[in-house]
């Protein structure tokens, strides 16, 4: 075929694209991704009973502000890895941010107490099952953001892949922190950060596979 | 014109025509797509090779990609890193799937944009060159038919001869040049 005659077919479908379609797409799947994750709780391992009263801890916020935190960048930056000639500043600089912050709680938690209660702290009553948990709870998310992804043209697909695993890591976290009683800083930032891990580290590696276009 | 300047000149025309095309405009989306096959063309095949089969495959294949994921371009960034984007991509592609092993810097969009101003000015430096060779009146006669894109009968009263004189000057000047290609080829 010549290239002006595949022009002239192409310019005469050129249909009207919305603005901010990206995140049209990616907030139905994080929404849709988000109550599948309530549901498999519910069903799995039920909220945690104490919920009401946790509400108004600040432990419960440390968790979820962070897992949000995680979330956000991750959401931040699948929608800018999908653009080529993107820049991904603001999603690095946030998951940057999140993972100091919990770095430096848990920190001061630990300095506070004696190093004989440290691996008490940090490893709490449920330490394996958060991480495994959360794979789970994700699962939806990432297969959520993969299909937004491929519907975008990411040019640098490792990258894409782990941002679309740190997006469902995060909002898989995030509904499981509804479920999970651990209040420790130090907890938070080893399991909840392993859990989320697990997905970004997939992405990478399935990135260059499913991602090509 | 500095290579910046003339890169915020193409930056500019293509951005509006793409931002047009995005609200529905045929027209401004051909224009957009047909001078980007001229960048994309001398883009690939500066790095294939001039006489590589595969350019003009990859050149559809890139054309096919801008069209096809227009909805990737945010209308608030600009336009010449995108474009520049897909085509590095479709040519890191190119390069994976023909199974060789290359290192494509990643650049700016100068990159893709700069080239064909490069070798527009290549070629402008080479008529000039090609064009000394010729008699003085024949050479002025050349540079007016066919870079100034006076008429021939124009052309000829600036010369003094008639139009007839004048048509086959002109035409024998090109044959000129054209043989000194040839020999300098070879």
């Amino acid at each position: 075929m010549k290239t002006d005659d595949l022009i002239a077919g192409l310019a005469a479908r050129t249909p009207v694209i919305p603005a901010s379609l990206a995140w049209r797409r990616l907030s139905v799947a994080v929404l849709a991704a988000a109550l599948a994750a309530l549901v498999i709780l519910k069903l799995g391992w039920g909220m945690r009973p104490d919920i009401h009263e946790a509400m108004r801890t600040s432990a419960f916020w440390m968790k979820a502000l962070y897992t949000l935190a995680l979330g956000a960048a991750g959401l931040l930056l699948v929608e800018r890895v999908g653009r080529p000639g993107a820049r991904t500043g603001a999603g690095l600089f946030v998951l940057a941010a999140a993972l100091l912050t919990i770095a430096g709680l848990a920190a001061r938690e630990l300095m506070a107490l004696p190093i004989a209660d440290w691996r008490a702290d940090w490893t709490g009553e449920s330490s394996w099952h958060c991480p495994m948990r959360i794979t789970i709870l994700a699962a939806p998310a990432f297969a959520a953001a993969l299909l937004v992804l491929r519907r975008m043209a990411p040019p640098r697909p490792v990258l894409a892949g782990a941002a679309a695993g740190l997006l469902a890591g995060g909002v898989g976290a995030t509904v499981y922190g509804l479920g999970c009683t651990e209040t420790a800083a130090a907890f938070t930032a080893g399991w909840y950060t392993l859990g989320v891990a697990v997905w970004a580290a997939v992405g990478a590696l399935v990135g260059p596979r499913v991602l090509r276009w | 014109m500095s290579g910046q300047a003339a890169l915020d000149g193409v930056e500019a025309r293509l951005k509006g025509l793409m931002l047009r095309g995005l609200d529905g405009d045929g027209a401004s989306q051909g224009e957009l797509l047909s001078t980007l096959s001229r960048h994309l063309r001398a883009y690939f095949a500066r790095r294939l090779g001039h006489d590589a089969p595969d350019v003009e495959d990859l050149v559809q294949e890139a054309l096919l990609a801008v069209h096809l994921k227009r909805d990737t371009y945010d209308r608030r960034q600009p336009f010449t890193p995108w474009a520049y984007g897909v085509a590095r991509y479709k040519l890191l592609d190119h390069f994976r799937r023909s199974g060789a092993r290359r290192e494509t810097p990643l650049e700016d969009a100068g990159a893709l944009f700069a080239a064909e101003e490069v070798s527009e000015r290549e070629a402008q430096l080479d008529l000039e060159r090609l064009m000394d060779g010729l008699p003085a009146r024949q050479r002025a006669l050349v540079r007016d038919v066919k870079l100034t894109g006076l008429s021939v009968e124009e052309a000829s009263r600036r010369a003094g001869l008639s139009p007839g004189a004048a048509k086959v000057s002109v035409h024998r000047g090109v044959q000129a040049m054209a043989r000194k290609v040839r020999d300098e080829d070879r």
